[in-house]
C-alpha cells in the first residue's frame, strides 16, 4: 500500500483554503475507519469521536428512537377541486381514526377511508414510490413511514 | 532530623499524603527510605505492568489502600482489544498470601473476575472500600460475594463497568448487620434490581451519603429511598420515560425537599423533563450536576433548571444545551470549576444549529472566573475564540477540545488552529492536561514544547505534518508522563530520537501513525527497560518471525511503557512484546 501523506490534506507551509472534495477524502476510507471522511460519506466509527461506551450506547439508542418516532411528520393535504392545500403533522395522531376525525373537522365534511362512492369524501395518499393508494390498508406505523401526501377525493358523480 | 527517634519521624511523615511528596521523601536517605516505606499506607500504581505485586508488598508491608490502573486510556474508545490484559487476580492472590491488611482497592480499566472478587472478600477482614472504574470481566455474582463477606464494607462504587447481570439477589446478600455503608453506586448495572432489598439496605444505613441507582429503580421506589435517606449528599437517579402522574410527582418533590444536604445529582438517562423539575427545591444547593446521559431532555428544560443552580462547581452536560444555554451557565454559575460538554448527535443528522460552537466556549471563559478544567466537544472553532479564552482563563489545568470533524480548520479564516492552541499553552502556565483537535500543523507542537512546561498528559488525533511535531513535544515538555497519539504522521525518527526520554514517562501510545515494525524493534533493543507492545488484531501474526521486508510495515498500534519487571507473561496472541 502506498504511503502517501494521507493525513493532512493541507501542506505545512501554505494553508490551502480549498478543501479536498468528498471523493478525494474517500480515497482514505481504504485506510480504515481511523480516518473518517467528511460529512456525507462518514461511517459510524466505533472509535471516533472519543466518547465512552456508555455515552455511545445512550446516543445510539436515542437516535434509533428518534428515527422511529420522529418528532414532526408534516405532509400536505389537498381536497380535490380546492386549489389551496393544508399542512398536517401526522405524528400528532395516534391512528387512522384520529386522522380522519381531524380531517373531517378541518375540511368541514365527513372524510372516510374506503372505496370511492357517490356520497363520501375518501382519503387517499401518495406513497414514497409516487403511487396513489387507499388510506387504511396498511398498519399505521408503516403508513407513517411511506406517506408523502394526502388527497381527499370528491364524491363521484355519475 | 535524624536526631529524632523513628516514631517521631514517622509521625511527621503521616502528615504528608501526596504520593509525589512521599516518593520524594523516600529518596532523601536510607533511613528515611525505610521509615517511609514501612509506614506508607496508600500506594498508587499508574500502570499495573510497571511493577509486580511481590515487589510492592516487599517494599510497603503496611499497605492499606491500593490504586491500580490497567489498560491505556484509548481503551475507552475501543482501540484496545478486550483481552489485552490488566488482570487484577495476581495482585489479590499475592496480597492475600502475604496477609496484607488491605482496606481499600481502586481499579481503573482492569479485568476483574468473580473469582477475584470472591478471594478479595474472604482475604481481608478490614476491607472497607471497593471502587471499580471502567472495569470488566465480572458479574453480579462477584458483587454478591463482596456484599456477603466484607463485614466492614463502607463503599461500593461501580462506575462505567461492563458487568454481566445475572439478575441474582446480590443486594440481598448484604447481611442485616451491615449498617456501615456510606457510598453505594450501581448505576452501570443493566438488569433488574431487587427494590425491597435495596430499600431495606438504605433504611439500615444511616451513614449513607452517596447513592447512585441504576435504570431499573422506578420513581416511586426512588421516592421511598429518598424518604428514608434524607441525609444523602450525592444522588444518582434511574430512568423514567413517562411523565409521572400528579400524585407521584408531589410525593417525589416532598421527599426531595427533605434532602437538604443534597449537593450532587447524576443519572437521568431516558428521563422525562418533568422529573428534572422535581429537583427544583434543592437545585440552589447543588455543587455538582451530571446530565450527560439525559439525552431526552431538551435544551430549554436544561436551561430552566440550571439558571437556579448558582453554586454549581462541576457541570457535565450534552451539547443540546446550545450556546444560549452556555451563556446562561456563564451568567449563573460563578463558582464553576469544571465543565464537560458532550456530543449528543453522532451522525450529524440533525444538521442543527443548536449544538455548541466557539461562542459558548468564549461565554463560559468570560463568565466563570474559577474555571480550571474543561472538556468540550463541538462542531467548529476559531483561533480568535481560543485566543480570547486563553486571555479570560489563564488558570486552566485541564483543557480538552474535541472538534468532531477531524482536520477541521478555523471556520472563519480556513487557517489551522495552531495559533489558538498556542495561545492556550502560553497563557495557561499551570496546564497539566491537553487534548488538541481540528486542523493542526507541526507549529502547534512547537508552541506546546516551548510553553507547556507543566504538561503531563497530551492527546493528539489527526494532527501534525512531520516527525518534527512529535519531537518538539518530546524535547520540550519536561514533565510529560502520558503521550497518546492517533492518526498522525509521526514515525521512526521521532520515536527513536531520544530513547531515554521514555524513562521519565509512564507510557506512549501511537496508533495509525507512521512507525514501522523495524523502528519498534530497534527501540526495544535499545531500551530493555521498556515494554514495547505491538497490538495487531488482524492476521495470525508472529511478528518476531517476520523477514526483512516486513520491517518496513507500519505498525497498527504501539504501546510502550517503562517497567522494572520486564515483559509481562499474560499477553494475548494479538499482542507482541518486542
Amino acid at each position: 500500500m502506498e504511503n502517501s501523506n494521507s493525513y493532512s490534506p493541507y501542506s505545512s507551509s501554505s494553508v490551502d483554503s480549498t478543501k479536498p472534495s468528498p471523493s478525494e477524502s474517500s480515497v482514505n476510507l481504504s485506510l480504515s475507519l481511523t480516518f473518517p471522511s467528511t460529512s456525507s460519506q462518514r461511517e459510524t466509527s466505533q472509535d471516533w469521536p472519543p466518547i465512552k461506551p456508555r455515552l455511545r450506547d445512550t446516543l445510539k439508542s436515542l437516535c434509533l428512537r428518534q428515527r422511529r418516532y420522529n418528532t414532526a411528520l408534516f405532509v400536505k393535504v389537498y381536497m380535490e377541486g380546492v386549489p389551496i392545500g393544508r399542512k398536517l403533522d401526522l405524528s400528532t395522531f395516534s391512528g387512522y381514526e384520529s386522522l380522519l376525525e381531524n380531517l373531517s373537522h378541518m375540511f368541514d365534511t365527513s372524510v372516510i377511508c374506503g372505496n370511492r362512492d357517490r356520497k363520501h369524501h375518501v382519503l387517499t395518499y401518495q406513497d414514497k414510490d409516487g403511487d396513489w393508494m387507499m388510506v387504511g390498508d396498511i398498519p399505521w406505523d408503516m403508513f407513517l413511514e411511506t406517506v408523502r401526501r394526502l388527497k381527499i377525493t370528491r364524491p363521484e358523480r355519475c | 532530623m535524624n536526631y529524632f527517634p523513628d516514631e517521631v519521624i514517622e509521625h511527621i511523615f503521616d502528615f504528608i499524603s501526596s504520593h509525589k511528596d512521599r516518593n520524594s521523601i523516600s529518596l532523601v536517605s536510607k533511613s528515611w527510605h525505610k521509615i517511609e516505606r514501612c509506614s506508607r499506607k496508600r500506594v498508587f500504581i499508574g500502570n499495573c505492568y510497571a511493577i509486580n505485586p511481590e515487589r510492592l508488598i516487599e517494599r510497603f508491608p503496611s499497605l492499606r489502600s491500593l490504586t491500580l490502573k490497567g489498560k491505556p486510556h484509548f481503551a475507552d474508545f475501543n482501540l484496545v482489544p478486550h483481552e489485552w490484559g490488566g488482570f487484577v487476580h495476581p495482585w489479590i492472590v499475592a496480597l492475600a498470601k502475604a496477609r496484607v491488611g488491605l482496606q481499600e482497592l481502586r481499579l481503573k480499566r482492569m479485568v476483574v473476575s468473580d473469582e477475584s472478587l470472591e478471594l478479595l472478600s474472604r482475604s481481608f477482614a478490614s476491607f472497607k472500600s471497593l471502587v471499580l472504574v471502567s472495569c470488566e470481566g465480572f458479574t453480579t455474582d462477584g458483587l454478591a460475594s463482596v456484599a456477603a463477606n466484607c463485614r466492614h464494607l463502607r463503599e461500593l462504587d461501580l462506575q462505567e463497568n461492563e458487568i454481566e447481570d445475572h439478575r441474582g439477589q446480590w443486594l440481598n446478600c448484604f447481611p442485616e448487620s451491615s449498617t456501615a455503608l456510606t457510598s453505594l453506586n450501581f448505576s452501570c448495572l443493566k438488569g433488574e434490581t431487587n427494590l425491597a432489598a435495596l430499600e431495606r439496605l438504605v433504611a439500615r444505613s444511616p451513614n449513607l451519603e452517596s447513592l447512585k441507582v441504576n435504570r431499573a429503580v422506578p420513581l416511586d421506589a426512588l421516592t421511598r429511598l429518598m424518604s428514608c435517606a434524607p441525609q444523602l449528599v450525592d444522588l444518582g437517579v434511574g430512568s423514567y420515560e413517562n411523565e409521572p402522574d400528579q400524585e407521584s410527582f408531589m410525593k417525589l418533590m416532598a421527599a426531595i425537599k427533605k434532602c437538604t444536604e443534597l449537593r450532587s445529582l447524576s443519572g437521568f438517562s431516558e428521563v422525562a423533563p418533568l422529573c428534572l423539575s422535581a429537583f427544583y427545591p434543592i437545585c440552589q444547593n447543588l455543587t455538582s450536576l451530571n446530565l450527560s446521559y439525559a439525552a431526552e431532555i431538551q435544551g430549554n428544560h436544561l436551561i430552566r433548571f440550571i439558571q437556579f443552580c448558582k453554586r454549581l462547581q462541576r457541570l457535565w452536560i450534552l451539547d443540546s444545551i446550545g450556546d444560549k444555554g452556555l451563556e446562561v451557565v456563564a451568567s449563573t454559575c460563578k463558582e464553576l470549576q469544571e465543565l464537560r460538554v458532550f456530543p449528543s448527535d453522532l451522525h450529524d443528522e440533525e444538521d442543527n444549529d443548536t449544538a455548541v460552537t466557539e461562542i459558548g466556549l468564549v461565554a463560559i471563559s468570560a463568565g466563570c472566573p474559577k474555571l480550571h478544567s474543561i472538556l468540550y466537544f463541538c462542531k467548529q472553532m476559531t483561533n480568535a475564540a481560543l485566543i480570547t479564552v486563553a486571555k479570560n482563563c489563564p488558570n486552566f489545568i485541564r483543557f480538552r477540545l474535541c472538534i468532531l470533524e477531524p482536520n477541521k480548520p478555523d471556520h472563519t479564516t480556513s487557517q489551522s488552529l495552531d495559533e489558538g492552541f498556542g495561545a492556550i499553552v502560553q497563557a495557561c502556565k499551570g496546564l497539566r492536561r491537553l487534548s488538541v483537535s481540528g486542523l493542526l500543523t507541526d507549529k502547534v507542537f512547537l508552541y506546546i514544547g516551548m510553553y507547556a512546561e507543566q504538561l503531563e498528559m497530551l492527546s493528539i488525533a489527526f494532527a501534525g505534518d512531520t516527525d518534527k511535531g512529535m519531537l518538539y513535544v518530546l524535547n520540550g515538555c519536561k514533565k510529560m508522563r502520558k503521550l497518546e497519539i492517533r492518526d498522525s504522521p509521526f514515525g521512526n525518527a521521532a520515536l527513536l530520537a531520544d530513547v531515554d526520554k521514555y524513562r521519565t514517562m509512564r507510557s506512549l501510545w501511537m496508533s495509525s501513525c507512521e512507525v514501522t515494525l523495524g523502528g519498534c524493534k530497534r527501540l526495544a533493543r535499545n531500551a530493555p527497560w521498556l515494554n514495547v507492545e505491538i497490538i495487531n488484531e488482524n492476521e495470525n501474526n508472529d511478528l518476531m518471525e517476520r523477514n526483512e521486508e516486513d520491517e518496513r510495515e507500519k505498525v497498527d498500534r504501539l504501546y510502550l511503557y517503562r517497567t522494572v519487571v520486564g515483559a509481562r507473561k499474560d499477553a494475548p496472541p494479538c499482542v507482541t512484546i518486542l
